[in-house]
């Protein structure tokens, strides 16, 4: 199937329109992962299923990058469902290059004292040290990210012995179950960040969804030799296959710049938005990180698409993805 | 309006599908055995929660489910549907529902009011060590010798109960182990409050007339017997009066 099963708004919505991500129409959650009791004790801490239950607490919104605090509020305020704190957002990462790294743990912990609202903040690929930091410091999510400059060339972080969860970028499906089997909880696109340039994202949350559809059908032999070709764990991809959709949450990130990109992805069957860049390096940061927030949760109404994405100022300065890039390209980082 | 004696009449329960975990309580509602048909609406409009007898606000964000539901003009409509309908809030929707709350963001927050608690937001802490699984004892559930598995994310606190003599009474159906509680939260009042039965911040999930409210998800469980409490305790109920 190649457009999106689209419903157009104003109708009725007894189930809610996945686009392509979901052509039956009726809902995919992805499963509880719960283990509970197992250190013994009548309660358990940072069990799978708390840290992918956080994850579905975020579904339907949207995620901002922040640099400070003054920057969190306004994203609080304009209905982020969270924040990314960060010391440089991806544009000007590409714009001043440089080696990219975890953020001062000082600044993080002021965007933490600012807000109510959960904060993430990024590490290095494979810079297991620096999430080591961020957990001690009480960050509620990590994002292991191919935005900052990679630690590790063959190895990212063992997510799973962590006690705060993790989210992480994917190409496709195989690269996405790689991540999930190392212990993340929650996966997002990678698109092509800091270039407010929404193709990338959405090639590779096509690529997802499509690869998915493809295993949906498959028979248990060819799932062995799918898994092969993919590189990926043949429990998982087989779990996947059963559900129609990632067994995790999976948002969309990488050159969302405006109301009508975030609907576009969510259409896609994102289950919510990561934005960068495209909210405070637009010209009316408050108004326009309102309007995206709006447009993840009426997705499906292009009448209410219309109103919101009016008179929202100037939206960050695209670019082109070519051989050219400033920066390079950031997807290929990551294994 | 409904015929609230007619068997064979649907029911509407609506999912208030601003934020957050909506789809979850769709898939566990859809499992509940009833007699009467269930119809399930997701609610993004006034025109939706018009038509529902019966609501679930879901975890989320509560201050970005406040703010879409003040931009979508559904913020009055919702305290006017508390007034007369019944409303289960889980986690985030425990928030809107209370009738206060400590630690809301800078500049306060919406709240619907539709219960006399007062619950403190993100009141056991941050995710890392504050999000927790717990086995619990819940009153009135079916089979309630089988406990019933508490998933509290960033969970909000119940501090306060102050009910008027003219608003229906509270009636807790299920408590946490004050072991269980938060230590930064023990260490505020150790001695008097720690072995209290009746410390406020040990409820997780309580009633209140119409209304019900959990601290934790039962949508994130595989047990929809919470789903199915709400719908024969407080929906079919408020349908014959």
């Amino acid at each position: 199937m190649s457009t999106p099963a689209h419903t157009p708004g104003g109708s009725p919505l007894p189930v809610i329109p996945h686009g392509v991500g979901n052509p039956s129409g009726t809902p995919v959650v992805a499963p509880i992962r719960s283990a509970p009791y197992k250190d013994g004790g009548n309660s358990s801490l940072g069990t799978f299923g708390v840290k992918s239950g956080l994850a579905q607490m975020l579904k339907g919104g949207v995620i901002m990058d922040v640099v400070n605090a003054e920057q969190a509020r306004i994203a609080e305020e304009a209905g982020a469902c969270a924040v990314m704190a960060l010391e440089r957002v991806p544009a000007d990462i590409r714009a001043q290059g440089g080696v990219a790294r975890m953020s001062d743990p000082k600044m993080i912990k002021e965007i933490v004292a600012a807000v109510t609202i959960p904060v993430m903040a990024k590490v290095r690929i494979g810079h297991f040290v620096e999430a080591q930091i961020l957990q001690a410091i009480g960050i509620d999510y990590i994002d292991e990210s191919e935005v900052l400059t990679p630690a590790d060339e063959e190895h990212h972080i063992n997510k799973q012995a962590f006690k705060v969860p993790f989210v992480c970028g994917a190409k496709n499906l195989g690269e996405a179950l790689r991540r999930i089997s190392e212990g993340a909880a929650f996966i997002r696109t990678k698109g092509e960040a800091g270039t407010g340039n929404v193709v990338e994202a959405v090639r590779h949350q096509r690529a997802v969804m499509s690869e998915i559809r493809r295993a949906s059908v498959m028979s248990e032999e060819e799932l062995y030799a799918y898994a092969k070709d993919i590189q990926a764990p043949f429990h998982l991809l087989k779990e996947t296959a059963r559900l129609k959709r990632l067994p995790v949450v999976n948002f969309a990130a990488g050159g969302v710049a405006t109301p009508a990109d975030a609907a576009l992805m969510m259409q896609l069957g994102c289950d919510g938005v990561f934005v960068g860049s495209g909210v405070f390096h637009s010209g009316d940061p408050a108004k326009r990180a309102r309007a995206i927030v709006q447009a993840v949760t009426h997705y499906n109404n292009p009448k209410l698409l219309a109103e919101v994405s009016e008179d929202l100022g100037e939206a960050m300065v695209g670019l082109t993805i070519d051989d050219n890039l400033k920066g390079g390209r950031l997807a290929s980082r990551g294994w | 309006m409904q015929q609230g004696e007619d068997l064979q009449q649907d029911v509407h329960i609506g999912i208030l599908a601003l934020q957050g975990a909506f789809a979850e309580h769709q898939v566990m509602l859809k499992k509940v055995p009833s007699k009467r048909k269930i119809v399930i609406i997701l609610v993004r409009t006034q025109d939706d929660l018009a038509s529902c007898n019966a609501l679930i606000i879901p975890g989320g964000e509560s201050t970005t489910i406040a703010l879409l539901a003040r931009l979508a003009g559904i913020l009055e409509p919702l305290r006017e549907f508390a007034k007369k309908k019944p409303i289960w809030g889980t986690c985030a929707g425990a928030i809107l529902l209370a009738s206060a709350i400590e630690n809301p963001k800078k500049g306060g927050q919406e709240l619907l009011s539709g219960m006399s608690v007062t619950v403190a937001r993100n009141g056991w802490g941050s995710q890392v060590v504050e999000s927790f699984e717990a086995p619990l004892e819940v009153e009135g559930l079916r089979e309630s010798e089988r406990p019933f598995h508490g998933i509290f994310i960033r969970a909000p606190v119940v501090t306060a109960i102050h009910t008027t003599p003219s608003d229906p009474p509270i009636v807790v159906i299920s408590r946490i182990s004050t072991s269980l509680l938060p230590s930064s939260q023990t260490i505020v009042s150790p001695d008097e409050d720690d072995t209290d039965p009746r410390d406020p911040r040990t409820i997780v999930a309580l009633r209140q007339g119409k209304h019900l409210l959990t601290s934790f998800h039962p949508e994130l469980t595989k047990d929809n017997r919470f789903h199915e409490y709400f719908v024969t305790e407080c929906v079919f109920p408020s349908l014959l009066s």
